[in-house]
């Protein structure tokens, strides 16, 4: 998997990751497990967990992923969200 | 005391087809995003000879006076008007205050839209940024107190601290004593145009409506910090009197010293990025991939896409009348710009949309620019033709590349 910068956003380091075929169902429940279940907006067919600092949003496909820190997220935080969708820089 | 839900249904939002107008409390409001709202409040503070921070103040105070009292009831106690400042603020995405220790003339304020806008898109700042914040609560403790006061903010997470504080300070401001924020005074503006104008430049691809109905269906109010992030940007919603009487009262101001011109340039140039970051940011946006950009099939559609989200969002009921890749024509029959311009100043002598000016070349620039924002940014040049507020019947742009 890699990861892609997205332009203009909440937070300077707003990425977008982009998971292996195989592996997104078994990363949605993941972060479902961790952060709750998805919303899902039928009306714009996207999906998102919200974690306290920041959010992790797709389509209803659920790849890519974009990830909106809030300004307080932490380097552990993210730390942890990598871990979960099994990212390594 | 009021409860919740009785004040949550006071600041419903009221949404209007013909004009795309949204309306809460009685005011209509407007969707930018943090770009703009950052970019228009560093013009206007770092504008020399004029007090931009003195505007900006100013006018949120009067506004928002006039807003919280129409959202008010007269059976109000003072605990219902205090939870009503702190609600207004946080769902039209503001952030969050808390007004808990105003007896003792302390605010604090835990997130903010401006801090957020500044740092996101502006990077470190100096000073404290929370300059609108400063006069919405000078109208807030107006309308929970009946006292008109002087607010200062003393720390801002701008700078780095925890939260924004602020102090309130009672009696004079400068030499003249207030009793009370300046009234939010208008005449009679434009009637809602009858007729659409046009004939309009669609797509058989693009579904305009289906955009339009998904972006107004969205409930566009801050969420636990009072913030709203769509679109991977954050989004407020501020009543159109405010960005009319800024932008009025900075080009005045900006006349007394005889740069009129440069202050409408200034004004043109930060919509023009605005359109550019704003959409560029909401075309990488999860929700652009899940609903529209099935719908693009060349960049022809995705400036279609874009003014329809953008007339969704409140900015001027336009539409594109002619475009190829070097040049555009918009229509506006009710856009924001000239219909306050009229409100607050009858017919103008010049046109005076600086905002759909700005946007037109930023949107173009986005779609047909090649490289980073200030590669493109005045690669297009964009010219208000005719504007509603000097009586003609449609505000009209034109884009043209710049060769
Ligand atoms: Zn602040
Ligand atoms: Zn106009």
């Amino acid at each position: 998997m890699h990861r892609e910068r997205v332009p203009a956003c909440v937070h300077p380091e707003t990425y977008k990751y982009f998971l292996e075929r195989d592996a997104v169902l078994a990363t949605w429940e993941r972060l479902a497990a961790r952060y709750g279940a998805p919303r899902r907006d039928p009306s714009f067919r996207t999906m998102e967990v919200v974690a306290p600092r920041f959010r992790v949003r797709a389509t209803l496909l659920g790849n890519p992923v974009t990830v909106l820190r809030q300004r307080a997220c932490t380097p552990a935080d993210i730390e942890e969200l990598h871990a979960l969708l099994g990212y390594r820089e | 005391m009021a409860t919740g839900d009785d004040l949550e249904g006071r600041l419903a939002m009221q949404y209007e087809p013909a004009t795309y107008r949204r309306r809460i409390a009685g005011h209509d409001v407007i969707i930018h995003c943090h770009h703009y709202n950052a970019r228009l409040q560093r013009t206007l503070e770092g504008a020399r000879g004029i007090d931009g921070k003195g505007l900006i103040a100013s006018t949120a105070e009067s506004v928002f006076a006039d807003h919280l009292a129409r959202a008010g009831r007269p059976e109000d106690d003072e605990a219902t008007r205090l939870a009503l400042a702190e609600l207004l603020y946080a769902r039209l995405g503001f952030g969050r205050i808390d007004l808990g220790r105003l007896a003792e003339g302390v605010v604090t304020a835990s997130s903010s839209h401006f801090v957020e806008g500044w740092l996101a898109g502006l990077g470190q700042s100096e000073r404290n940024v929370c300059t609108f914040t400063e006069g919405y609560l000078q109208a807030a403790v107006f309308a929970v107190l009946g006292a008109a006061v002087t607010v200062r903010e003393t720390e801002c997470m701008a700078r780095g601290a925890a939260c924004c504080s602020f102090v309130v300070e009672r009696g004079e401001r400068g030499s003249s004593p207030r009793i009370a924020p300046a009234p939010n005074r208008k005449q009679a503006g434009v009637p809602v145009p009858a007729e659409r104008g046009g004939p309009f430049v669609r797509s058989a691809n693009v579904d305009e409506q289906a955009i339009i109905d998904a972006v107004v269906g969205i409930p566009m109010v801050g969420d636990a910090a009072g913030l709203i992030p769509a679109f991977s940007v954050y989004l407020a919603n501020m009543p159109a009197d405010f960005y009319n009487q800024v932008c009025i009262g900075f080009v005045e101001a900006m006349r007394g010293l005889g740069r009129e011109k440069a202050a409408m340039r200034l004004l043109v140039s930060d919509a023009e990025h605005c359109g550019m970051n704003t959409f560029r940011g909401i075309m990488h946006s999860p929700e652009w991939d899940g609903l529209i950009a099935p719908m693009v099939r060349d960049r022809a559609d995705a400036l279609i896409a874009i003014i329809a989200i953008s007339n969704a969002l409140g900015w001027g009921d336009w539409h594109i009348t002619a475009h190829t890749p070097t040049s555009l024509a918009l229509e506006s029959r009710y856009g924001y710009e000239a219909v306050g311009f009229r409100e607050y100043r009858g017919e103008a002598s010049t046109p005076q949309c600086a905002m759909l000016t700005g946007v037109a070349a930023g949107v173009m620039e986005l779609v047909y620019g090649e490289g980073t924002v200030e590669d493109r940014y005045g690669t297009f040049a964009s010219h208000e033709e005719s504007c509603v507020s000097c009586g003609a019947p449609a505000c009209i742009f034109t884009v043209e590349r710049v060769e």
